[in-house]
């Protein structure tokens, strides 16, 4: 069974089992961890993009002593190695509160940049500009990332769900891609071509697929938490929902058949060499990607097969989300690209927005430079600054699932029905309270006024423990 | 689009997807004049050093 048994979460809390229902079941978890790349244009000197995100997380640093903090929405948001600022969603039972947390990520690092940048412009002059992007490559090259997290359960092997999901995950690009202007000619993902060794060797080993670490955070016998790196930032709502939605439903898949000692009728889908597969997906606009759609095709049709079985269980577990929603616009989204209507699914899908866009500059100036078209495509991933998303979407030319109300809501208000609604009230109140505190994803601390710990080992529980309770007595 | 923020989820109903997204594809209003509109939209981002622009974004490090 599982190789990975180095979790080192296992021998420090052994608590109350999994609850049944939880195994049985198809619930999950779901997270989205978000890199942002910085940059300052317009500064009167030059100004070093790493200072100005250590200047941005000033207001976090002066609260929490560290760069790294968890908010009362229950979400982690912290400075990576090389002066990423990063966001980590809290567990969210369906992709919609999933989305809904990742939009509040938005929001809190536009806010962090925009006092920043009148901390910078008192410095650098008035038209120094911060510009955040969720995107996945900067001008050199250098590629980082947009991480999903699933919990999935631990009697599927690791080598199965990487050999039977990576066809998947790679194909799905086809209406996840962020898409990315190249001199070489349009790409519909950012980092196929700075994922070469990651694909390939998720074939073999685990290490680029799925944390080595494997640090389920949940109990360690019963979860496994499958960390998949082979996604680009989306910018689409649509994009963000549909890739975790999809994704949800081919584990589903996975799991139901080795639940059952029975095929999932995924085994033959197995590329030859991913890698190259993955290049190719990402020049899907030059005809050679043909065998992604067909890929595409075969997984909708099992999906669809597993879904008519009296044995699914109703709507998958999923709180928000309607199962069928999810199929049909899977389903809407191969038929057009199938067709090659391209154009009609610039409303959600990122890379068909942005061709729709640059065909139409192209043609109004058939002069524009490639730079200038780098830059607008900058633009379009700039959630500080940025003007080309808010036109878009403002133009309804890009739909969005839940609006200005909700994504406000979100950076206040953890997902209800998880372990993050005991994580963000805490922090609330710490905050509240003037406490100091600590945090991970299944500890929280107060160190004053008085030390207390309790540990949350369960994410699909939203119920007080008695240590829980103790813990919010101190404050 | 009715939001219900007294739900427990953000989520919009199933069918509040499916009116948002067959309302947007089946606009009949005319797709270049709204181009346009987005492409004057941005016009002033485009008059900026796009050089200096795209070569101030150099990330170290990340994942």
């Amino acid at each position: 069974m599982p190789q990975l048994r180095d979790s080192g979460t296992r021998s420090m809390h052994r608590s109350e089992p999994v609850p049944q229902a939880e195994m049985d079941g198809f619930c999950r978890i779901f997270g989205v961890e978000t890199e942002y790349g910085v940059a300052v244009t317009g500064a009167d000197s030059p100004v070093d993009a790493g200072q100005v995100a250590m200047t941005m997380f000033q207001p976090v640093v002066s609260r929490s002593r560290s760069t790294n903090t968890y908010l009362p929405n229950g979400s982690r948001l912290y400075l990576d190695v090389g002066s990423h600022p990063e966001y980590a969603t809290a567990e969210a039972r369906d992709p919609m509160d999933a989305l809904a947390q990742d939009l509040a990520g938005e929001r809190v690092m536009r806010g962090l940049a925009r006092k920043a940048q009148d901390a910078l412009r008192a410095a650098a002059g008035e038209h120094a500009v911060i510009h955040v992007f969720k995107n996945n490559v900067d001008s050199a090259g250098h590629a980082f990332g947009c991480h999903e997290n699933y919990l999935v359960r631990r009697f599927v092997p690791l080598e199965t769900i990487e050999r039977q999901l990576l066809p998947f995950l790679i194909t799905r690009q086809l209406y996840t891609g962020a898409g990315r202007v190249t001199e070489e000619g349009f790409q519909i993902t950012q980092r196929a071509d700075f994922l070469d060794e990651a694909v390939s060797s998720a074939t073999t080993r685990s290490r680029p697929m799925v944390n080595t670490r494997d640090e389920p955070h949940a109990d360690p016998d019963s979860f496994r938490r499958l960390h998949v790196i082979i996604g680009d930032s989306n910018r689409s709502q649509w994009a963000t929902w549909m890739k975790l939605a999809t994704t949800h439903l081919v584990l589903c898949v996975i799991e139901e058949a080795f639940r059952c000692g029975k095929p999932s009728g995924f085994e033959d889908c197995a590329l030859d060499d991913p890698a190259a597969a993955n290049r190719a997906v990402s020049r899907f606009l030059t005809g050679e990607a043909g065998f992604a759609l067909s890929l595409q095709r075969h997984y909708y049709t099992v999906v669809e097969r597993f879904l008519a079985k009296p044995s699914a269980h109703n709507n998958l577990s999923l709180t928000a989300t309607n199962v069928m929603q999810i199929m049909t616009q899977w389903k809407l989204a191969l038929d057009e690209l199938e067709a090659g209507h391209y154009d009609a699914l610039a409303d959600r899908v990122d890379w068909a927005a942005k061709r729709r866009l640059f065909a139409a500059l192209h043609k109004r100036r058939p002069d524009i430079s490639f730079a200038q078209v780098e830059q607008l495509e900058l633009d379009y991933h700039d959630i500080a600054n940025g003007r080309l998303y808010a036109s878009l979407s403002s133009r309804g030319q890009l739909h969005e699932l839940l609006d200005d109300v909700a994504a406000e809501r979100a950076m206040a208000t953890p997902p209800s029905d998880t372990r993050a609604a005991l994580r963000g009230r805490f922090v609330k109140q710490a905050l509240d309270a003037g406490a100091q505190f600590s945090a991970d994803w299944t500890h929280l601390t107060l160190t004053v006024p008085e030390r207390r710990e309790a540990v949350l080992l369960d994410p699909f529980s939203n119920e007080p423990t008695a240590e829980y309770e103790r813990l919010m007595e101190s404050l | 689009m009715p939001q219900q923020f007294e739900q427990a989820h953000p989520q919009q109903t199933s069918s509040d997807i499916e009116e948002t997204i067959l309302t947007s594809s089946q606009e009949t209003q005319d797709q270049s004049d709204v181009l346009d509109d987005i492409l004057d939209d941005i016009e002033s981002t485009l008059e900026t050093n796009a050089e200096e622009y795209v070569n101030s974004f150099v990330q170290k490090g990340g994942e």
